[in-house]
C-alpha cells in the first residue's frame, strides 16, 4: 500500500518488475538507474547469483519530483523469473502498489510468458489481492530482435493481455520504451491513490 | 549526524526513547514492504532504503522458511559482526504488523538491545492509534505534473 507522509508530503509507492527469466526486467532498471541524475535515485541494490541472475530481487529507489505538492518517491523492485525462485518471488510481491509484467518477445518464449503471467495472478491471490485490483502495464520487450524470432506487439497482446492492460513494446537494452513503461506503471499507481482517497472523502 | 524522520508521528516518541536507552546506532522502523515509516539515529551508519528493503526481505525469507518447518514465525534475528551487530524483529501493532531494524556498535550489547526493544514494542502498541490516517487529495488531473516530473527526470 502506498505510504503518504502528510507532514514532510510524500508519497512513497512499490512497483514490482514481474515476468520469466531473462524478459528483461532488471536490464529495465539498470537503464533507469544509468539514466536518472545521482540527486533523485538511491543506491541500486541487486542480490544475484554469481551468473548475475536475479537471486532474490534488485531494488532502486526513485524520486519522481513533486506532484501536486507531495515529494513523489518509488521503490522499484524485480523479482527472480527462473521458476525455480517462486518463494522468493512471492515475498517480492507483497505489499506492491502496481506491477510491471516485462514479457520476452520471442516466439519460443510464449510459453515462458504465460506460466509467469498465471505465477503472477496465483502469488497476488495467495497475498490476498484481486488482480483486477492491481495496477498493472505489459511491457513487450526485445521488439529489436529480427522479426522472425519475435512474435508482434499485436499477437502478444492478445495471447497474454487478458485484463486490457495498457501494453508498450521495448528495447530495454537501449532504452526504448524503458521511460514510456515507467510512466504507464507510474499514472496507474497515482490514479489509484487519487481514487480510494476521493472514496475515501465521500465515506 | 543524529536524524529523525517519521512519517507518523506516533513512532517519534518510542522510537526515540528506545535509540537512547539501547545506544544503538541507529533504529528504523518499516512496513512488511520495506516502506520506512520512521527512523532515528546516525544516518551514516547505513544506507536507510537499501537497509529497509533488505531488513524486510529477510524477514519476510525467514517467516517463509518458519512456516515450511512447521512455526508461525522465528523470533528475532541477530547478526554479529567485527564493528557492528544488527538485531531485526517484527511486532504487532494496532496499525498492522511493523519491522524494526537496529544496526548498534561496542558501546552497546545485544542484551541491552534485546531487554529495551522489548520495551520499545509495549511503547509502540500504547502509542498507535487505532483510526487509518486520511487519504491523499491528489487532484484528479494530477497527469501533467507526473509527465512534467517524469520529463524532468529522464532529461528529455
Amino acid at each position: 500500500m502506498s505510504l503518504v507522509n502528510f507532514t514532510t508530503r510524500e508519497i512513497t509507492c512499490k512497483i514490482v518488475y514481474y515476468g520469466p527469466g531473462r524478459s528483461g526486467k532488471t536490464t529495465n532498471l539498470q537503464y533507469i538507474y544509468g539514466q536518472v541524475p545521482d540527486d533523485r535515485r538511491g543506491r541500486m541494490v541487486s542480490l544475484a547469483t554469481q551468473t548475475d541472475r536475479t537471486l532474490f530481487f534488485d531494488f532502486l529507489p526513485l524520486e519522481l519530483g513533486s506532484i501536486s505538492g507531495f515529494t513523489t518517491k518509488f521503490q522499484l523492485y524485480t523479482v527472480p523469473g527462473q521458476v525455480y525462485y517462486n518463494a522468493t518471488r512471492k515475498l517480492v510481491l507483497q505489499g506492491a502498489d502496481g506491477v510491471v509484467f516485462v514479457a520476452d518477445s520471442q516466439i519460443r518464449q510464449l510459453d515462458e510468458n504465460l506460466e509467469s503471467l498465471q505465477n503472477l495472478h496465483q502469488n497476488v491471490l495467495e497475498h490476498g489481492i484481486d488482480i483486477r485490483t492491481l495496477p498493472m502495464v505489459m511491457q513487450f520487450n526485445k521488439q529489436d530482435l529480427p522479426r522472425e524470432l519475435i512474435l508482434a506487439p499485436q499477437e502478444l497482446d492478445d495471447a497474454l493481455n487478458f485484463r486490457g492492460a495498457q501494453t508498450l513494446s521495448a528495447d530495454a537494452l537501449h532504452g526504448q520504451g524503458v521511460f514510456e513503461t515507467l510512466k504507464a506503471i507510474s499514472a496507474e499507481v497515482l490514479r489509484k491513490l487519487s481514487e480510494s482517497s476521493a472514496t475515501a472523502r465521500r465515506g | 549526524m543524529t536524524t529523525t524522520t517519521v512519517v507518523e508521528a506516533w513512532t517519534e516518541q518510542p522510537l526515540v526513547r528506545f535509540v537512547g536507552q539501547s545506544s544503538a546506532r541507529i533504529v528504523v522502523v518499516m512496513t512488511p514492504a520495506g516502506q520506512v515509516l520512521a527512523q532515528h539515529g546516525f544516518t551514516r551508519a547505513v544506507d536507510l532504503m537499501s537497509a529497509a528493503a533488505l531488513g524486510a526481505a529477510i524477514m519476510a525469507s525467514s517467516g517463509a522458511l518458519a512456516q515450511q518447518v512447521g512455526e508461525s514465525t522465528f523470533g528475532a534475528l541477530y547478526h554479529a559482526g567485527q564493528r557492528h551487530g544488527i538485531h531485526l524483529a517484527a511486532c504487532n501493532t494496532p496499525r498492522g504488523r511493523l519491522i524494526v531494524l537496529t544496526v548498534f556498535g561496542r558501546e552497546t550489547s545485544i542484551g541491552l538491545v534485546q531487554v529495551f526493544f522489548e520495551e520499545f514494542v509495549i511503547a509502540l502498541r500504547q502509542a498507535a492509534p487505532v483510526e487509518e490516517p486520511r487519504g491523499p487529495v491528489l487532484p484528479a488531473d494530477f497527469e501533467n505534473e507526473l509527465n512534467s516530473s517524469l520529463a524532468t527526470l529522464f532529461r528529455r
